[in-house]
Parts: C-alpha cells; structure tokens; sequence
C-alpha cells in the first residue's frame, strides 16, 4: 500500500487531473449534444440517453483517456532519473507495477463517476427528463469501471515501455478503433483478448448496440467481469516479468 | 579489511564493444572510494551494474557480501543509496514531497528523513518546487534521497558535476562527514582535483578497464616522479646523458625520466663525477596527483 501511497503524493498539482475532470465532461456532453441541435428527441428517455452518450464515450474516447493518464503518470518517471531512482530502491518489480496501474485505474474510477454525473446532469437539466437513470446503469457503470482496470494495466505496461507520451495514445486509438469493428461484426469473444474490446462491451451493456442484445443479464455482468479481471492478471504478471529482466536505458 | 564491495571480472558488452571489461573493483568497507575515469571510460555503466540496473554481461558483482544479481537485488538495494547520472525528483513537486515519497516507499519515520535533509542542508528550502531549484540544490536533495534509507553504502555519480567550487567543496566536506560516520562512499568523478582530497582508496578506469587500484600513496609510487639534477656544466652533461637516458634541459636543470632505483640514480650521478662534472643537486619532482591521472590515462591510450 506505501508503494501506492507514494503514487498518489505524485498526483498533486498532476495535469491529470484536467484530464480526469474535462474529459468526460466534453465526451459524454458531445455524444448527446447532437440530439439536442439537430431536435430530435430522446424517445425512450433516459435509455435513449444513456445510448447516445455513453456508447460514443466508450467506443474510444475513454480508452485514449486512459492512455493520456498512463503517459501523464509515466512522463514524470521517465524525465532525469526518477525511473533509474525507483528501480534502484527496495520495491518489487510486481509492487510498482501494480500501484501504477491501480493509480492510473483510480483515476479512470472518478472519471466513470463524473461521466455518470454529466448523464444525470444533462437529464434532468438540459433534456428535462422525468424520474431518475434507471439503477440497472448503475450495475453497468460498475462492470465499465472494472473493464477499465485490464485498459490501465496494458496502457501503463506500454508508457512504462515506450518512454513515449504520444506513441502508447495512439495504440490506444488503434486498438480501440479495431477492436470496436470485433464488436460490430460480432466478435463478443474479443473481450477475453482485447482490453478495448472490455471496456467498449461494457459501455453498450443494455443498448442493443454492436454486440448487444439490449437485455442487460447477470451473466453478460459477470462474463465481462471476468474476461477484465482475466486479462489484467494476466497483463500485470507479464508487465512484472519483462520489468524484472530488462535493464535501465538511460 | 573486509570489503563492502567486490567484482570478479565484471564485463558489459553492447554487441561486440566492451564498455566495461575484465573489471575487479574492490572496495573496502567505511573508506571513500574515488572512481575516476575519463567521460565515457565506463564509470556509470560500472555503477550501473552494482546497483543491478543492468545487468553484466559476464562476470559477478558482490555487494554488502552478498552476490548482487536480480534475486537479490530488491533486498539489498535497502541499504544501499545512489544517485545515478542526474539528480532525481520530481520538478512538479517541493522538496518535502518528494522526500515524503522516498518516506513512503522505504517505510521510514520522520526523524530519518530531518536527518537526511538536515545533513544536506536543505531545511529551509523543502517547500519550494523542485522545478525552482538549482543544480546545486536538485543535488543536495538528491543526496538526501538517497540518505534517508540510512545507508551502508552509498553510490554517488558525479555528484559535483555542474557544481561551482563551493559547491563542490560543500559535497566534499559532506563525504568526509559520512565516511566519519561509517557509511562506505563510491564517489565517480572525471575531474580528478574534485575527489582528489576526499578519496581515501583510488580506482581509475580508462576504456572500460582498471588501469589502477589503491591507495594514493601507491598511486604516487606507481610512476616513479622525474629525477632533477643541478650541476655546473649543464650543458656537456645533457652531452654525456643523452645517450644513456632521455634527458632534458630545463633552464640549468637537467631533467631525467624512468629513474626508478637507487643504483640508477647514483650511476648517473658517478656517470657526470667522471665526466668531470660537479654535482651539487639531485632531487625527485614534485608531483601532482593530476599529472600521475594524466601519465596512467595517456598510458591506457586515452
């Protein structure tokens, strides 16, 4: 947890959180916005809603947001020799794998929360909705925020690897970009392979979008659930291995 | 003496080219060790190893008795503070949370990180960002980084460099504190006056090889000094000498190179007495660490 701790001191006065507080913001406004200029209305109210801007932030501005993250985090280790001071301490290799990705995954929490809390504002505020966001996007805001956690752990793998701030963003929009076309031609087993393909799933739970059914199930939950927690053990122990065997660069 | 840190035949190669060849370093426990070497001899890549940053191509290094390797490394870097190339820290933060980091990461209690930054003398200067700092400062701090964890070794990468000579000096006294404290200081330097002082053991690199090992005492007698003679005909002396040895004029001094014994001095001298010469002056030169550093270095094919 000390390891953890020390990544969060290095947050304050971060230009991450811009990021974290904008981002979804700008994104999730933008996917709805359109309804509101170009008067069509949300037929199925709060549903529609959630479709609109929520399916759109999930195809890949959140997993790029994720990337920025990773590569703001990173940036500050890569610059003089901050990298070669921390492998040059006591902490495990696993240990400071696991608090970057948790710190990077943390931050991408809050930004699922205030993405919740702009539907809700732009509900009630801008489209007048009657009632409340339905509870079952709660449960799916849950399962968007788990599938974030394989997304952290590979773009912190690939900012930790590349020592690049542009080039990780761009295998974020890459891989998003391809792995939204799995999901369209009905590739759902991508999950289990792509963390893009997690986080997008799980941001068309209930829509009838791409791969969807529209019928959100305890068992699409926990499949997606699983496939996340899969693929982040699974990146987070290779990440360890090949920071154990590689040497400093610098 | 038991030495804190020992190498047998420490090798790093990138691809076919040695930058660190054959590399015995011994380093005796509670001394401060003057790693010096030309830029680009190989002096980081050697610290490098013992901090297993990188790992050596062949060969062993072992450190606190113990072989330093990526099984052992996490245990043993505890007791251990470095500052390798440029001074860590973080510029988007002070002082003081840079040193809560270096808290936070080795466990430790307060009175541990006042006594690291009191040491360097950066008390008042802890709530200022690391991006406000100068050289000196990013330095200072980085040292006391460093010192936090209470080390028994510490591993210093030109320290001085980009220091003004108070600065320097300020580093250099530092050293002297420590090591009287009983912390074993590796300290690498390409200016050999910066060490020169502070170092009590001695080891110089040229090309990724010890060209030398010991103390200065052994230094100094490593290359034996120039034989300087006065006599009253200087002239037909340079004559007579000449052939014999390489000799040379230097206002009525004569100046004699690779005079290592005794008896080869008083051949000379009985060489110019039955030539007739009068001898009134024979003395060894006086020698400048710099100029020994320089002689072995130009010897290793600077």
């Amino acid at each position: 947890m000390n390891v953890f701790f020390a990544e969060l001191i290095k947050l304050k006065r971060s230009l991450s959180w811009a990021v974290v507080i904008l981002l979804p913001i700008i994104l999730v406004a933008s996917g709805s916005i359109m309804t509101f200029i170009d008067g069509r209305g949300l037929e199925d109210g709060w549903n529609t809603l959630w479709m609109r801007s929520m399916v759109f932030y999930g195809l890949f501005p959140l997993a790029v947001g994720i990337a920025i993250l990773a590569s703001l985090i990173w940036r500050a280790e890569h610059r003089g020799s901050n990298w070669n001071a921390l492998m040059a301490g006591p902490t495990s290799s696993l240990r400071i794998v696991l608090a970057k990705a948790a710190v990077i995954a943390v931050l991408a929490v809050i930004m699922q929360g205030i993405a919740l809390a702009t539907v809700l504002v732009l509900g009630k505020v801008v489209f007048g909705l009657p009632g409340w966001l339905p509870p079952q996007y709660l449960a799916v805001s849950v399962v968007v925020v788990i599938a974030c956690i394989p997304v952290a752990v590979l773009q912190s793998w690939l900012s930790m690897q590349m020592r690049s701030f542009a080039a990780p963003i761009a295998v974020a929009f890459l891989g998003a970009g391809f792995s939204a076309f799995l999901l369209v031609v009905g590739l759902d087993a991508a999950i289990f392979v792509s963390p893009y393909a997690a986080v997008s799933r799980a941001t068309q739970l209930g829509t009838a979008t791409f791969a969807d059914t529209g019928d959100i199930t305890l068992a699409v939950l926990a499949m997606i659930a699983v496939a996340s927690l899969l693929l982040s053990a699974v990146l987070a122990a290779a990440n360890t291995l090949v920071l154990e065997r590689s040497d400093a660069r610098t | 003496m038991s030495l804190i840190v020992a190498t047998e035949k420490l090798t790093k190669k990138y691809g076919d080219r040695a930058v660190v060849q054959d590399l015995d370093l011994r380093i005796p426990e509670g001394c401060v060790y003057g790693f010096l070497g030309p830029n680009g001899s190989g002096k980081s890549t050697t610290m490098k190893m013992l901090l297993s940053l990188i790992r050596p191509t062949s060969g062993e290094a072992h450190v606190l008795g113990r072989p330093m390797d990526r099984a052992t490394r996490r245990e043993l870097l505890g007791q251990i503070g470095s500052l390798i190339e440029s001074p860590p820290g973080y510029a988007h933060l002070t002082g003081a949370e840079n040193m809560r980091i270096v808290q936070r990461l080795l466990d430790l209690d307060d009175q541990h990180i006042d006594f690291a930054v009191r040491t360097v003398r950066m008390q008042d200067q802890m709530n200022k960002r690391v991006r406000e700092f100068s050289l000196g400062m990013k330095q200072r701090l980085g040292i006391a980084m460093a010192l936090a964890r209470q080390p028994k070794l510490l591993i210093l990468d030109e320290p001085t460099n980009g220091l003004d000579p108070a600065g320097i000096e300020e580093i250099r006294e530092l050293l002297r504190r420590l090591a009287d404290g009983g912390v074993t200081v590796m300290v690498s330097s390409h200016l050999l006056g910066e060490i020169d002082k502070t170092a009590t053991v001695l080891g110089i690199l040229s090309q990724g090889r010890m060209i030398f090992q010991g103390s200065r005492d052994e230094l100094f007698s490593a290359a034996t000094p120039d034989l300087l003679i006065d006599c009253s005909d200087p002239h037909r002396a340079q004559g007579a000498l000449a052939r014999a040895h390489g000799c040379q004029l230097e206002n009525s001094t004569l100046r004699l190179t690779g005079i290592e014994d005794d008896r080869a001095v008083a051949g000379v001298v009985a060489a110019l007495v039955g030539e007739s010469i009068g001898v009134h002056g024979v003395r060894r030169d006086e020698q400048t660490l710099e100029s020994v550093f320089m002689g072995l270095t130009a010897g290793g094919g600077l």
